[in-house]
């Protein structure tokens, strides 16, 4: 009778984990889904809601895992980050072949982008996805989202030192920029 | 950073883009769509390899056991340590 009385009791735990994972997730989903597009288009993705929808899968995947529910959030930043990463270096990977066989497309801006910025907007955007993906990624947590250093370095997988230097380069790149268009 | 200002006018120009973004309001129906159905395949998959291991395992099991030598003994692998014969007592005389 122990046993016949254990099954269904496990089923609904486990039913209702994964309720609880389903409505959490929603919740998070409802939150952060724009800012998360925000940051990866930011970052430079040009697939940016396939980028967050990948990192909403992960993170249902590993949901029993995580350390809190508060921790999702960083997580979700963090992978975001890192898929945008692997994703313009793929791109870059293809345009380089792309090239060589001379079918080559440039860089189209989106609609969006062409209506809302201005011309020194659009020269200092262009500057920013010029940079390396390390300093660009730090200066738009730090800038944009105004992280502190450590959760920088936490979204990043670096070191704050590592964050100071990348936020101080970016930033150094990008004033030469400004300087020259003067 | 050397020019003045410039954190504030990459704040705007950071701003600026980002505001211009728009999602597919449809977007967490589709997303959680499809997260559910590569985790389902993903458990499936999990399951079929399992079971896969698992009857592999066997079967290799089952030839091992099915080629050995069924005179060898595994378990007493000691030489056999036969009773001796008791020895050869002359009974002649005495009892």
């Amino acid at each position: 009778m122990t046993e016949t009385g254990t099954r269904p009791r496990g089923a609904a735990a486990r039913t209702g984990t994964d309720s609880d994972r389903e409505a959490a997730i929603a919740e998070l989903f409802e939150i952060h889904h724009l800012p998360l597009v925000r940051l990866a288009v930011l970052l430079g993705a040009d697939d940016a809601e396939d980028v967050v929808a990948e990192a909403f899968y992960q993170l249902y995947r590993r949901w029993p895992r995580l350390r809190s529910p508060e921790a999702a959030a960083t997580y979700l930043r963090s992978v975001v980050v890192n898929l945008t990463r692997m994703r313009i270096r793929h791109l870059q990977v293809v345009r380089k072949h792309a090239a060589r066989s001379g079918d080559e497309q440039g860089h189209v801006a989106s609609g969006e982008e062409s209506a809302v910025l201005r011309e020194d907007q659009k020269a200092l955007v262009d500057a920013v996805r010029a940079l390396p993906a390390r300093q660009r990624e730090a200066l738009v947590l730090r800038y944009w989202l105004d992280l502190r250093e450590s959760e920088i370095a936490d979204a990043m997988g670096i070191s704050p030192g590592s964050v100071k230097v990348h936020v101080s380069r970016g930033m150094a790149a990008l004033s030469r920029v400004l300087e020259e268009r003067k | 950073m050397s020019t003045p200002g410039a954190d504030e006018r990459l704040r705007e120009a950071l701003d600026a883009l980002a505001s211009g973004v728009r999602v597919d309001p449809d977007a967490y129906r589709r997303a959680s769509a499809g997260w559910r159905r590569r985790y389902r395949r993903r458990r499936l998959v999990l399951a079929i390899l399992a079971a896969l291991v698992f009857a592999a395992a066997d079967a290799v099991g089952l030839w091992a056991l099915s080629q050995a030598d069924p005179n060898t003994h595994v378990i007493f692998s000691d030489p056999a340590h036969r009773p001796e014969a008791p020895a050869q007592v002359d009974r002649i005389g005495q009892p």
